[in-house]
C-alpha cells in the first residue's frame, strides 16, 4: 500500500494542474538546452564542414566568423608556397539581407575558388556544383529556391544549379555559394554613381597634395581602392606536415593569424556564442528554482492538509521513516511526472520551432538529475512538519 | 498481573503564574480483560491522562508500567515508546480520525504493516476484524464514504488490529447518536470479554457505562471515589 500515490489519488485535480504547469516549465528549460545546443550547432557548422587544416586571416582578428578579416586576395599565392601547404583557396564569408522571390531574407554568402578550391559545399541534396565562373549559385534549401530558379542579386542575375543542406550561416540562417569573383562583385560593386562621386574625392585629395589634374588623372586607377579581398585563405596541408610549424611559418613571413579548425571553433564558442550560453545557463537555473519552489509549496500545503494524519499516523506507533518517506516520495513523484510531460511536449513541439533546437540525451539527464534534487529539496519544507508534528494533536475533540 | 500500572502520575504544565496541575498524583492499575471508565468535567485531565498513558505526554513526575516494563520512572527509561504503542496498544478517539485517502480496508491493514506481518497473514487479519466490527461489506469505501458510527467502527477495527494490550478511548461516543454510540460501547465490551484486552475509554455519558468493572472520576486532576 502506497500512501503517497493513494494521497495524490486523492487530490487528483492539483496535483494534475500542478504537474502541467511545472511540466511546461521543464519543456521551457528542455528547449532553453535545445537551443544552447541549436545555437552552438548552427553557430560551428559552417567552421567544421569547411574544415581546412588552416585558417590564415587577418593579424590579430579572430576572423572571419567571430571578427571582420580582410585581406588581398592574392596572398593565396604566397601562403601556398610556404613549405608544408599543399593548397591555399581564398575564402570570403559575409552576411547579408536581399530580396529573395520579393521576400526580405537574411543569408550569407560563401565565395570560394570554384575550380578545384576548398570552401565550396560538398553534399548537394539536388543539382550539382558551380561549374561556371559566373552567374550560378548553389543554396540551402531554407531559402525555398528550386533547381533553375533565377535569383538577381547585386547587378546580375544567379542561376540556382544545386541546392543543399550541409551547413548554416553562424546566425543559423542560409548559405549560398557563389564563385570568388560573383561574390566580391556583390560586395563590393557600387553603382556608377557612387564610383564616380569616390573617383571626384580622390581626384580633390591628390591635388590638394600639389599634384597637377593631369598627373592626378594619371595616378587614380593605382589609388582606386582594391576589390580584390577575401575574408581567410583556407590551408591543406601536405600530408606529414606539422600544423603548429606551418601556422608559424605563416604568421611569421606573411604577417597573419593561423588557426586550426578546432581553434575556429573555439574562437566563436568562446566569443560570439559565450554571452547566449550563459544567458541561457542563468535562465535555467532560474527556472529550475521556480519549479522546486512550487513543487516545495503544493507539497507544503498537501502536508498541512493531512497533519491530523501525520499525528494519527505517529500516535498509532508510525515511525517517522514512513511518513517522512510518504512527503519525499510525493515530491519526487510530482517532480518525475512534471518532467516526463515537459519531456513529452517538447518531443512533439520540437520541430515546429524557427530555429535549430537540438537535444542531447545527456543535457536531458542532467537536467532531470538537477530536477530530481530539486524535488528532494521540495521535500523539505513538509518533512520538517512532519518531524515537529505532535501525536498529541490527534487526540482531544476536532 | 496488572497490564498498566501508574503511581503519583503528575503533570504539569507551564510553569509559575501560568502552571497548570492537569495531573495530580494519580494511581491506579488495570488488568488485563478489564473494562474502565474515565469520567470527569471538562478539563478535568481526562485527556492528559489517557496521553501519560499511552507514553505519549512526558509526565512530570510519578511512574508507568506497562506490561511489566518501566516505561516512565521521574523520567523515560530509554524503551521505545513508539515501538510500544504500535505493538501493545489501540487507540479509538472522538472522531474516527481514519486516514482519508485509504480505504476501511487500508486503514485497518496499516498498523498491521508497520509491524511487517505478512501479506496473508494481514489480509486474513483485516478480514476477520472487519467481519467481527460487522462491516466487512463496506471495507472498500474512503472514510468519507462511511457514516459516523460506521468510521468508528473501522477506527476500533484498527485499534484491535495488533492485538493490544491496552485500548486507550477518548470519548469515542461522543460524536454518534445514541443508539450508535450504544454500539461502539457494546463493541468495546465484546473485546474486553472476548480478547482479554484492558480497555480505558473517557466518557460524559452516565448511560454508556453499564457493566463497566471500574468507573474512575476525575477531578482537577485529582481521583475521587473511585467505584
Ligand atoms: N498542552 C497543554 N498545555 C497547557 N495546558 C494544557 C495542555 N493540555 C491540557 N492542558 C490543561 O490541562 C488541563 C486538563 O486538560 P485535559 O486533559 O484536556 O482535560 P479533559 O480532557 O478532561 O477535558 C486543562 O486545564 C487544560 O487547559
Ligand atoms: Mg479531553
Amino acid at each position: 500500500m502506497d500512501l503517497a500515490i493513494r494521497d495524490l489519488k486523492l487530490h487528483k485535480g492539483r496535483f494534475l494542474a500542478t504537474i502541467i504547469g511545472v511540466g511546461m516549465l521543464f519543456t521551457i528549460v528542455l528547449t532553453m538546452n535545445g537551443i544552447y545546443r541549436g545555437n552552438i550547432s548552427d553557430g560551428i557548422a559552417i567552421i567544421a564542414h569547411t574544415g581546412p587544416d588552416l585558417w590564415v586571416v587577418e593579424r590579430d582578428r579572430g576572423g572571419p566568423f567571430n571578427e571582420q578579416s580582410s585581406m588581398s586576395e592574392f596572398f593565396h599565392y604566397s601562403v601556398a608556397a610556404v613549405p608544408g601547404v599543399q593548397k591555399a583557396s581564398p575564402f570570403i564569408y559575409y552576411p547579408v539581407e536581399r530580396q529573395i522571390k520579393g521576400e526580405s531574407r537574411r543569408f550569407s554568402i560563401i565565395g570560394y575558388d570554384v575550380f578545384g578550391g576548398m570552401g565550396g559545399p560538398r553534399q548537394l541534396t539536388q543539382g550539382r556544383a558551380i561549374n561556371q565562373a559566373h552567374y550560378e549559385m548553389v543554396a540551402h534549401a531554407k531559402l525555398g529556391l528550386k533547381l533553375g530558379d533565377q535569383v538577381p542579386l547585386g547587378l546580375h542575375t544567379f542561376t540556382v544549379v544545386g541546392l543543399t543542406r550541409e551547413a548554416v550561416a553562424t546566425d543559423g540562417e542560409a548559405l549560398v555559394y557563389l564563385s570568388l569573383a560573383d561574390a566580391q562583385e556583390i560586395l563590393f560593386q557600387r553603382d556608377n554613381e557612387a564610383i564616380r562621386n569616390q573617383r571626384l574625392r580622390l581626384r580633390h585629395s591628390l591635388t590638394q597634395e600639389g599634384l597637377s589634374p593631369a598627373q592626378a588623372d594619371k595616378l587614380l586607377p593605382a589609388v582606386q581602392p582594391d576589390t580584390h579581398l577575401v575574408n581567410a585563405i583556407l590551408v591543406q596541408l601536405a600530408p606529414g606536415a606539422n600544423p603548429a610549424q606551418v601556422a608559424k611559418h605563416i604568421e611569421d613571413w606573411l604577417y597573419f593569424s593561423v588557426f586550426t579548425t578546432a581553434q575556429e571553433i573555439q574562437l566563436v564558442i568562446r566569443g560570439r556564442l559565450a554571452r547566449m550560453s550563459s544567458q541561457l545557463l542563468f535562465f535555467r537555473v532560474l527556472l529550475l528554482i521556480v519549479s522546486a519552489v512550487i513543487i516545495s509549496l503544493v507539497i507544503y500545503t498537501f502536508t498541512m492538509e493531512k497533519i491530523r494524519s501525520i499525528a494519527v499516523m505517529k500516535l498509532i506507533g508510525a515511525p517517522n521513516l514512513v511518513i517522512v518517506r510518504m512527503i519525499m516520495e510525493q515530491s519526487l513523484f510530482m517532480t518525475l511526472s512534471s518532467f516526463l510531460l515537459g519531456l513529452l511536449i517538447i518531443h512533439s513541439i520540437v520541430h515546429l520551432f524557427p530555429r535549430k533546437i537540438l537535444l542531447l540525451p545527456p543535457d536531458t539527464l542532467l537536467t532531470f538529475a538537477v530536477a530530481l534534487l530539486g524535488g528532494i529539496i521540495a521535500s523539505v519544507l513538509g518533512i520538517w512538519q512532519v518531524l515537529k508534528t505532535e501525536p498529541a494533536m490527534a487526540l482531544g475533540g476536532q | 498481573m496488572a497490564v498498566l500500572e501508574i503511581t503519583g502520575l503528575t503533570k504539569i504544565f507551564g510553569s509559575g503564574r501560568l502552571e497548570v496541575r492537569a495531573l495530580d498524583k494519580v494511581s491506579l492499575a488495570i488488568q488485563a480483560g478489564e473494562l474502565a471508565a474515565l469520567m470527569g468535567p471538562s478539563g478535568s485531565g481526562k485527556t492528559t491522562l489517557l496521553l501519560c498513558i499511552s507514553l505519549i505526554l512526558e509526565p512530570t513526575a510519578g511512574s508507568v508500567v506497562f506490561d511489566g516494563e518501566t516505561i516512565y520512572q521521574d523520567g523515560w527509561t530509554g524503551l521505545d515508546v513508539r515501538r510500544r504503542r504500535r505493538e501493545k496498544i489501540g487507540f479509538v478517539f472522538q472522531a474516527a480520525n481514519l486516514i482519508p485517502f485509504l480505504t476501511a480496508r487500508e486503514n485497518v491493514l496499516f498498523p498491521l504493516n508497520l509491524v511487517g506481518l505478512d501479506k496473508k497473514a494481514a489480509e486474513r487479519r483485516v478480514r476477520e476484524l472487519l467481519d467481527y466490527m460487522e462491516i466487512a461489506e463496506r471495507s472498500h469505501y474512503l472514510p468519507a464514504l462511511l457514516s459516523g458510527g460506521e468510521q468508528q467502527r473501522v477506527a476500533i477495527a484498527r485499534a484491535l488490529a495488533n492485538r493490544p494490550k491496552l485500548i486507550l478511548a477518548d470519548e469515542p461516543t461522543a460524536s454518534l447518536d445514541t443508539a450508535r454510540g450504544q454500539k461502539v460501547m457494546e463493541m468495546l465490551k465484546k473485546i474486553a470479554r472476548e480478547n482479554q484486552t484492558a480497555v480505558i475509554t473517557v466518557t460524559h455519558d452516565a448511560r454508556m457505562i453499564e457493566g463497566f468493572d471500574q468507573i474512575y472520576h476525575l477531578e482537577d486532576g485529582r481521583l475521587k471515589n473511585q467505584v
